[in-house]
């Protein structure tokens, strides 16, 4: 009863004896096999409900639920795209509010981030917190990994008079910044193009 | 040049007693393991316990402590958010007074107890039990139901005896338990109006907004029953599909939570099939109605009591995100109904086909007969008609082919209005169907799982022991 609290890399193995012992059903959409690896995995990772679902979708151009609360996605949900003519792995993952988790679906995320081999994180947060969502990005700095800043709603924090300066966050972040609405597909391009400068940049892994 | 974010000296300077410690092959920098060292991360401490640096780093951590009256963690908090902050004031143009939403008023009306009730109570009127119980469960359901028994079922019967001439192939197939006749008409007549219409609420009031200002408003009525607000979310999805549901109590926060709502879900919680078909049969019988609604709602709140005073822990403190209440996108919810109906079919289908072989391999080597007879006794027991047994099977292998049995039973005419009651109180608490067990075994693990279905068989066989009791002596009719 407490194996489910160790969401190690052990976990894909121990759900295909599950699957076994039980036999039928499977969930087609949600994927946690690391074993075919694409050239470049890039990662979607940040607090809940700030859209990394949606985006994930626009770039996959599969279908994940997106919804208007906290914890929809529980689970590592793995789609491809073409991007600079190479194939890329994105990730969407559970919300977390820091690298220290508290619930198990935060667990996830944070595995992710600590165990397994990914080209570039891409932090997204909602414009309209971004004091309190800087937090993590800066964490996630620290780790000295690839991280690319997604500030999204930002036509909803436009509505609520709050103007993000795109430049002025990257420069003082020291990291790639685009400022996005998904759902409209604003700021898709530029994110695409951001992308494409990491994937063509390869090996991606170590420098930053 | 870039911002560069400084903890206080005593901090820095553990960050840099504790770097050269560690590996150097680790995935992140060894600044950031630190950090996470200095706030106890429970974790890393797990992997690096048997290391024989790990009583050093101990020391270095202690140490540290000492020189701060605030936790560690608090400490490093405060200077990120300092840090933070400072950006953030550099970077945005802030409106010089907080502009509130206009949807403010709202979101007061949703979470204000005195309006948010009503306003709780009238979503689940009109949206659960006269959209999905009365509009999904009744029409639609005897729309398609009656369609098939008067216009497939017949063609399928002839079209087959006409192929096969044996008996046995013909009633795999189809008559009274074949695949077609009662395996896809069970899945696609009963169980799939039913769940488009649950799924189409849901994904109105997930996206509306609603669904985390219910929490609020119901985080203290959840705290007696040792529960956050936080889980009214699975509970709900539950409501739709408790398999789903299991794999959304993740969400929650302690252990405990999820052990309580694993539970509930696994007993209570009828999901959209049983819930609609339920709907669907009492609304004629009002008293029926309001008899298995107050027994689920005491249950729920009784058994939840129970659970929040014997699962160890404690009660975690309620934090949850509201998202603003934005209009839903007709195109949003379509696409998402649709994925999960996608999801449930391709879950259920496969399952009622298998139902229906098994039935019919059962009934062939006449195991499904010495089952059905072992049950019959319980039947007598609980006050029912022994051709009720065959539903009690089909519910273990999935809650919604069980109601859509409870369907055919009640408009064969078999089921009198005490019986249906006692039918669907017990049919609602009894055993999770495979899926859901399969989650669960897969989410809490397998003394959990057992423990758990065990107690449910348990309860719901005894509760509608009682009930029935209860109602004759009280000269209950309907």
């Amino acid at each position: 009863m407490d194996c489910h609290d160790c969401h190690q890399s052990c976990q894909p193995k121990r759900k295909k004896i599950a699957w076994k012992l039980f036999g039928f059903g499977s969930r087609k959409s949600v994927n946690n096999d690391f074993s075919h690896h694409a050239q470049t995995t890039i990662a979607l990772v940040g607090s809940p409900n700030v859209g990394k679902s949606a985006l994930f979708n626009l770039l996959t151009g599969t279908y994940v639920t997106v919804s208007n609360y906290p914890g929809t996605t529980v689970e590592l949900v793995r789609g491809n795209a073409v991007i600079a003519g190479e194939k890329v792995t994105f990730l969407d993952t559970p919300g977390m509010y820091s690298l220290i988790p508290i619930t198990e679906e935060e667990r996830v995320a944070r595995d992710l981030i600590m165990n397994e081999k990914v080209d570039l994180f891409i932090h997204v947060i909602d414009a309209k917190h971004l004091g309190r969502m800087l937090n993590l990005t800066w964490q996630l700095i620290e780790t000295q990994l690839p991280v690319l800043l997604v500030v999204n709603m930002i036509d909803e924090a436009l509505k609520l008079g709050i103007w993000v300066d795109e430049n002025q966050l990257a420069y003082k972040l020291g990291i790639p910044v685009v400022t996005m609405e998904a759902t409209q597909k604003v700021g898709l391009k530029k994110l695409i193009a951001k992308v494409a400068d990491y994937v063509r940049s390869t090996p991606l892994s170590t420098t930053y | 040049m870039s911002a560069r974010l400084l903890y206080p000296p005593p901090i820095e300077n553990a960050i840099a007693r504790i770097e050269p410690l560690l590996d150097t092959k680790n995935r992140i920098s060894r600044r950031s393991l630190a950090l996470l060292l200095l706030q106890k991360d429970p974790i890393l401490r797990a992997q690096l316990q048997q290391e024989p640096y790990f009583p050093q780093i101990e020391r270095i951590v202690v140490e540290t402590q000492s020189c701060f009256v605030e936790s560690l963690s608090l400490a490093i908090a405060q200077s990120r958010h300092q840090f933070t902050t400072a950006i953030e004031q550099d970077i945005t143009i802030q409106p010089s007074k907080e502009r509130t939403s206009k949807y403010e008023w709202l979101h007061q009306l949703t979470v204000n107890p005195v309006t948010g009730i009503p306003i709780l109570l009238l979503v689940l009127y009109f949206g659960i039990y006269q959209f999905v119980g009365v509009f999904g469960g009744g029409t639609l359901v005897d729309g398609i139901e009656g369609f098939f028994e008067s216009q497939i079922n017949p063609v399928v019967n002839t079209i087959v005896a006409a192929i096969f001439p044996w008996q046995v192939i013909q009633d795999l197939l189809a008559n009274d338990y074949g695949i077609i006749t009662l395996g896809i008409r069970y899945a696609v007549a009963i169980v799939l109006p039913i769940v488009t219409t649950f799924f189409l609420m849901f994904s109105l009031l997930e996206d509306s907004g609603y669904l985390p200002r219910l929490s609020l408003l119901l985080d203290r009525l959840f705290k007696t029953i040792g529960l956050s607000g936080r889980s009214i979310i699975p509970l709900i999805l539950g409501l739709g599909c408790g398999t789903m549901a299991t794999l959304v109590t993740r969400t929650l926060e302690s252990k405990r939570e999820r052990i309580i709502a694993t539970l509930l879900l696994a007993l209570t919680i009828p999901c959209s099939a049983q819930l609609g078909v339920i709907l669907g049969l009492l609304s004629q019988e009002p008293t029926a109605l309001i008899v298995w609604a107050s027994v689920m709602m005491a249950i729920f709140l009784g058994i939840g009591f129970f659970a929040g005073k014997i699962v160890p822990g404690n009660t975690s403190c309620f934090y949850m995100e509201i998202p603003p209440l934005r209009l839903p996108s007709l195109k949003a919810i379509l696409t998402k109904t649709y994925v999960r109906l996608k999801w449930y079919f391709g879950e259920i289908l496969p399952l009622f086909i298998l139902a229906s072989i098994l039935i019919w391999a059962g009934k062939l080597i006449g195991v499904f007969d010495v089952i059905v007879r072992g049950l019959e006794p319980v039947m007598l027991w609980l006050g029912l008609p022994t051709e009720a047994a065959p539903t009690f099977l089909y519910g273990f292998f999935r809650r919604d082919y069980g109601a859509a049995g409870m369907f055919d039973l009640h408009s064969s005419g078999i089921l009198t209005g005490q019986q249906l009651v006692v039918a669907a109180v017990t049919l609602t608490l009894f055993i999770p169907c495979i899926a859901q067990l399969q989650f669960m075994f897969k989410e809490r693990g397998i003394k959990t799982t057992i423990a758990i279905a065990s107690f449910v068989i348990l309860f719901a066989f005894s509760l509608g022991y009682i009930l029935n009791q209860v109602l004759t002596i009280m000269e209950v009719s309907f």
